[in-house]
């Protein structure tokens, strides 16, 4: 808790307490005289820095109780300062307070004002503060604060009279109504010859009872609690003194168990509650009373600093925050960098590694690689006529009646290649045949010349195409077992896989394209041989 | 009354207006500085996250092309004790046609060795440091049986040393007209590419 340079001030002397953490750290006590006001202005001086309040508890000290018509906002200002100006004309140091609202008719407001009607009793303090730019909060009442007081003990009953004994010597009655301030008065304790302090209070006490009830605030029910703040040393000169009666009750209140039930520590060493208030303002805070702007100006501009500096440090440590979040960031990611350049120096050195290690060969390595790339692309799985026949033999060997006459085989480069070859003409042809195209005809049994095709180019040998040409026996007319011979052929060939195959020239050529020529004699049809020829083709998977 | 005008009010705060001035000056500088530096590491890190995947690539490249090396290593090896790197020899290809139709019971053998000639390959990239050259042989054979024939194409085809793939073949069965068992049925016409390779850079050691 920041330290709070409180100012008590009476009309005998002005007491400055230093409270810091809820404890009077400091205490000096100025008497109103010049002599106290020139030892204040070096006290004013050393104490510029802190914050400052002053509480006043002065036999000055005026209360008016009014009711205003209920307003909000800047009505209600503006006609509480004009009551103020009309009440308190004279004195700067005036103030109102808005405790509640009337129960009945218009529910006006209840407004008690207070002021400090002789401002020369402040004066002189005031300017001591001013000259050293004191930081003056404000001026606040005692009567008022010591309000919070009894709310603070767990006093507020319906009718109390708070009593305590101010540091000048004086006695301080104020009394709450519902918690509402509605009287305060300050008596000397002037004891005559063979009284005593309890005696005084009780008549003091019995006489404020009977001002309060011609003022018609008691019903014949109602009981004014009487509170006294005393220290205990002073209880034994106090306490008999104080008698009950039907409708007033005393309540003695040791200071040491205030202060203890307030936290306060040490306990005061005697009777005077400005300790005690000193440490509950400090620690609850309380509006400004009486200061008008012009003598708070130094809090102000205190105030002012203090959020400017305020904003200067939290522009500092959003800055820093900011830039610490982004560098513990930026940190993290540069450990995950460098774990990642230590990867890639070990990635670097197994790659050097592996290259240092590679054999060298006799020969260049590019002779090497094109070597075996050429090898492996263009010869390793280079088709030969033998590997196509195999499984097209071992088809074949399932048709006896059918007789291959010629093999045309090219190893190419696309599929649609279609290997020359001459048709040959069976020497005993079937007495039924098509004609359709004109291949070109050579005898039977003569061989045909290699048709050499391309340009002398080395085929890449992807595919192997062939055309196999043959003839299948043909009893009589019987074409329909002869078509289905070589149809069966051609599927089971394309059953092998990777072979593909399809008819070429059909052993009688039964579509509209074709003509069909018939010579019969006289005798039956011998059987005959009917020519056919299929294409086959077999693809290989790329080679690499 | 040193501060009772507002411009000295101005005045007593004014170093309290400068403090704000370089507390949001340096906050701002530490904020940008930090924001900068992050995105100078992280621009660092994404380096090298690229440098990790290009390094993780070229390992990988280093290893497939060892073990591609190791491989074709061993397969250049049979390629050179094969013969693709050396001159032809056509005496040797000569005297093995000759045990060839001797072994193969050939009926009648013809051939032809055409000149070597730069080989065009279809479908291949050029070879930077080999030349492709390829001579063209026609072989025509005739055999009693099919069988003969086509053993014979397949060990010509692929022979111990060299390389001498067949093209094209046109089996034609041959009418013997007569009762002539040992007359050729069977005739056999191929062509071949004997095959091989010359290093661009000269001959080398192998």
């Amino acid at each position: 808790m920041a330290a709070r340079h409180i100012l008590y001030l009476t009309n005998a002397s002005l007491v400055s307490l230093v409270v810091r953490g809820g404890r009077v750290a400091e205490r000096q006590a100025f008497p109103n005289t010049g002599a106290g006001h020139e030892r204040f202005e070096a006290h004013a001086q050393a104490h510029r820095a802190l914050p400052a309040h002053v509480i006043t508890d002065l036999a000055e000290e005026d209360f008016r109780l009014d009711t205003i018509p209920h307003l909000g906002g800047r009505d209600r200002e503006a006609v509480l300062a004009r009551k103020l100006s009309q009440l308190f004309r004279n004195t700067p140091y005036r103030h109102a307070i808005v405790q509640g609202r009337e129960p009945e008719g218009r529910r006006d407001d209840r407004v008690v004002y207070t002021a400090i009607t002789n401002p020369e009793v402040l004066r002189p303090w005031v300017e001591a503060l001013e000259r050293h730019s004191v930081p003056l909060e404000g001026i606040h009442s005692s009567a008022v604060f010591s309000g919070r007081l009894l709310a603070e003990l767990g006093l507020a009953l319906p009718h109390t009279l708070l009593v305590t004994i101010t540091p000048g010597g004086a006695v301080r009655q104020t009394y709450f109504l519902g918690g509402e301030i509605r009287f305060s008065r300050l008596t000397p304790i002037d004891l005559e010859p063979g009284g005593t302090l309890g005696g005084l209070l009780a008549g003091e006490t019995a006489r404020t009872w009977q001002y309060l009830d011609s003022l018609r605030y008691f019903t014949p029910a109602d009981r004014l609690e009487v509170c006294v703040v005393a220290h205990a040393g002073d209880q034994p000169s106090i306490a008999p003194e104080l008698r009950d009666y039907e409708r007033i009750r005393y309540r003695m209140l040791d200071i040491g168990q205030v202060a203890a039930r307030l936290g306060m520590k040490p306990a005061p060493a005697s009777s005077s509650a400005e300790e005690i208030l000193a440490c509950l303002f400090a620690r609850r805070g309380m509006e400004n009373h009486f200061a008008p702007p012009e003598v708070r100006r130094f809090a102000t501009l205190r105030r002012a600093r203090n959020a400017i500096l305020a904003g200067a440090g939290a522009a500092l440590a959003a800055g820093a925050a900011f830039g610490g979040w982004n560098l513990a960031l930026a940190l993290e990611a540069r450990e995950r960098e460098q774990q990642t350049l230590e990867r890639v120096a070990v990635f670097q050195r197994q790659s050097d590694e592996i290259m240092r290690a590679m054999p060298l060969q006799d020969v260049g390595g590019e002779t090497m690689r094109d070597t075996v790339t050429f090898y492996a692309r263009s010869l390793r799985a280079y088709p030969t006529i033998s590997g196509f026949l195999q499984p097209v033999s071992e088809v074949l060997a399932r048709y006896p009646e059918i007789r291959l006459t010629q093999v045309a085989w090219q190893a190419a480069d696309d599929d649609k290649a279609q290997p020359a070859f001459a048709p040959t003409v069976p020497r005993e042809s079937p007495p039924v045949r098509a004609v359709a195209r004109a291949p070109t005809q050579v005898p039977a049994g003569a061989a045909t010349p290699l048709a050499e095709g391309g340009d002398g180019g080395f085929p890449a040998g992807r595919h192997a195409v062939a055309v196999l040409e043959g003839t299948v026996t043909v009893s009589g007319l019987g074409f329909r077992d002869a078509l289905a011979r070589i149809d069966g052929l051609v599927a089971d060939i394309g059953r092998i896989s990777g072979y593909r195959a399809a008819i070429v020239d059909s052993p009688l050529d039964v579509t509209t394209r074709a003509a069909i020529q018939g010579r019969f004699g006289d005798r039956e049809p011998a059987p005959s041989q009917a020519r056919f020829s299929i294409r086959v083709s077999r693809t290989q998977e790329p080679r690499t | 009354m040193s501060a009772a005008s507002p411009r000295a009010g101005v005045r007593s705060l004014r170093l309290a207006w400068i403090a704000l001035a370089i507390a949001i000056a340096i906050g701002a500088a530490l904020a940008y500085g930090g924001h900068w530096f992050l995105g100078k590491v992280r621009r660092d890190e994404a380096s090298s996250r690229t440098q990790l995947a290009e390094a993780s690539a070229r390992l990988a490249a280093a290893r497939r092309e060892s073990e591609d090396f190791r491989a074709s290593a061993e397969v250049f090896r049979d390629l050179v004790k094969r013969g693709i790197l050396e001159e032809e020899n056509r005496l040797e290809l000569v005297e093995r046609l000759d045990r060839l139709k001797r072994e193969h019971r050939l009926g009648g053998l013809e051939y032809e060795i055409a000149p070597q000639r730069p080989l065009a390959i279809a479908g291949t990239a050029t070879f930077t440091a080999v030349d492709v050259r390829g001579s063209r042989v026609k072989v025509t054979a005739r055999a009693l049986h099919e069988g003969d024939a086509l053993a014979f194409l397949e060990e010509l085809s692929r022979p111990p040393r060299g390389f001498t793939p067949a093209t094209r073949c046109h089996l034609m069965r041959l009418e013997t007209g007569g009762g002539e068992s040992l007359a050729p049925r069977i005739e056999a016409q191929c062509t071949l590419e004997w095959i091989t390779l010359k290093d661009k850079r000269g001959p080398r050691a192998r």
